[in-house]
């Protein structure tokens, strides 16, 4: 964030950048599932 | 061959269903009494509660998927428990004939979900309220017919005040509120409705993005990022108004009564609002062997099930103390007596709280549906399973350990939808093994807002009616 009261125009475009996003849904997606099957051994 | 009752079917106690019923269903009887018939998905609700999903689509029949996993259901609903050895039982009205039938048990798993505590605050709630709520599937339908027609006010060119958050002093579940008001702002925005509506953020938090979880903190390029300051951005470019430290004591038809710290006193008015109640343990009766009340074994005063947590003790001592929450969730007095979701009580709050000079508590009440839900649920049902076959628990897990992942919708649709993906570990703050000032681990927890989340959000609503449904690999699909 450009300050703590809004975000920059860059953070709105990667946001809203398709293939980033795309990026980032896989990213996540394997970031959640990795932790949450941890925890499923515990 | 053992006998193991579960009440209640929502994220906790039908996950301790469905893996008893995988594990244990072939040679011990395994029983779910609900009084609802159906599995509601709860976290889509925020999106009936705008008109963007069926209600239909957010549930389904319980029954078929019980016979599969070799669980009976009873669809009724769950009045008396008594526990003492020898005579263990729950007494249920069976739903359509009142019919008083009752369950032996050896194990029993109390996961009812919440009482709705519309009453703890006068003229709250959609029956014989002012106010609605998303909290069940009946009440989302209506707050979106609610809604609706405040849209079609907004269509003859009226202003219209909304007010969403919480409801009293102590509720929790501000995520859920937080997804509401930001697919309310989306939806009007579609609608070229925005600029007729004032939307105003009414919460209990200390501070906005607190969440009941005491923020969420991220270190991003070396830099610690809080979720204060990440909503307060989003409420800011969103163009919606916030108040956060307050408490709500009182709705009267359009307007709003609450406190806040400094104990001030005032009203906001509203034509539409929608506030998530307090939630309280359901008001079973517990009855011991003799006919004599023995809630206090059980139960906290707010009907919340006591279980292996270390309770009572004060908030700055216990956020020094992880291991005082609890982590195989049976009851001390009663071992076989577990409680799973929302309906154990936990040792304290996750957040600061306050109380103002008036004497009024403002505090969250620490979330655990969604995720924590399903765990607690998970792990109940391996001990169970253990206890039964090995004579010994082998599974634990305390929200001081636990991870929790949490989609909070900004939108639903596939192409400029929106939604914040948070993650948090743990979910309440452990600062003996995280060593900075959070008590979290930096690195694991997340916070990022995107047009991915709109798409994981969805993906997660089929994935876990998937999980749910137990069909093919659902056990490959964590809680």
């Amino acid at each position: 964030m450009q300050n703590e009261q809004e975000f920059s125009k860059a953070e709105k475009f990667w946001m809203n950048f398709k293939l980033y996003q795309l990026w980032r849904f896989i990213v996540l997606n394997v970031k959640i599932y990795t932790i949450a099957v941890q925890s499923k051994w515990h | 061959m053992a006998k193991v009752l579960v009440i209640g079917a929502g994220f906790a106690g039908h996950t301790a269903a469905l893996y008893l019923g995988d594990t244990l269903g072939k040679s011990h009887e395994i029983t779910v009494i609900s009084n609802r018939d159906v599995f509601g998905y709860v976290p889509s609700w925020v999106w009936v509660g705008v008109g963007h999903m069926k209600p239909e689509q957010t549930v389904f029949k319980l029954k078929p998927v019980y016979d599969r996993m070799n669980v009976k259901f009873v669809h009724a609903a769950a009045k008396e428990i008594h526990p003492d050895a020898g005579d263990q039982y729950v007494v249920g009205e069976e739903v359509g004939t009142g019919k008083e039938i009752r369950l032996d048990y050896d194990y029993l798993v109390i996961a009812p979900g919440p009482l709705l505590n519309f009453a703890g605050t006068p003229g709250l709630g959609p029956e014989g309220g002012f106010t609605h709520s998303i909290c069940s599937l009946p009440h989302a339908m209506k707050a979106r017919d609610a809604y609706l027609a405040q849209c079609e006010r907004m269509k003859k060119g009226e202003k219209v005040k909304i007010v969403i958050g919480t409801g009293h002093p102590a509720a929790t579940c501000q995520g859920a509120a937080f997804e509401y008001i930001i697919n309310v702002h989306k939806d009007l925005l579609k609608k070229g409705l925005r600029d007729k509506a004032d939307i105003l953020w009414l919460s209990n938090e200390p501070a906005l993005g607190d969440f009941g979880v005491n923020g969420v903190q991220v270190k991003r390029n070396g830099i610690v990022q809080k979720s204060e300051e990440f909503i307060k951005a989003v409420f800011n470019d969103h163009g919606i108004r916030y108040q956060v430290q307050t408490g709500v004591t009182k709705v009267e038809e359009g307007k709003i009564h609450w406190q806040n710290y400094e104990g001030e006193e005032g009203t906001t008015d509203f034509d539409f609002s929608m506030l998530i109640p307090q939630f309280k343990g359901q008001p079973f009766k517990y009855i011991g062997k003799d006919g004599s009340d023995i809630s206090a074994k059980l139960v906290n005063p707010a009907g919340f099930v006591l279980v292996d947590g270390k309770y009572g003790l004060p908030y700055p001592e216990l956020t020094q103390t992880p291991e005082a929450w609890p982590a195989q969730y049976n009851n001390p007095t009663y071992q076989n007596v577990f409680s799973a979701g929302i309906a154990f009580a936990p040792p304290g709050p996750i957040s600061k709280p306050f109380t103002n000079k008036n004497n009024l508590a403002i505090a969250p009440a620490p979330p655990r549906t969604g995720m924590v839900s399903g765990v607690i649920g998970r792990v109940v049902a391996m001990n169970i399973a253990d206890l039964i076959t090995t004579g010994k628990m082998t599974h634990s897990e305390r929200m001081t350990e636990m991870v929790a992942a949490c989609i909070a919708s900004m939108g639903d649709s596939l192409w400029d939808g929106n939604a914040v993906t948070i993650v948090m570990r743990p979910v309440v703050p452990d600062r003996k093994k995280y060593k900075n000032e959070y008590g979290r681990d930096l690195f694991i927890s997340h916070l990022e807002m995107g047009v991915s989340g709109a798409w994981m959000k969805f993906m997660l609503h089929y994935t876990f009616i998937w999980k749910f449904k137990a069909l093919l690999g659902w056990k490959l699909i964590p809680e």
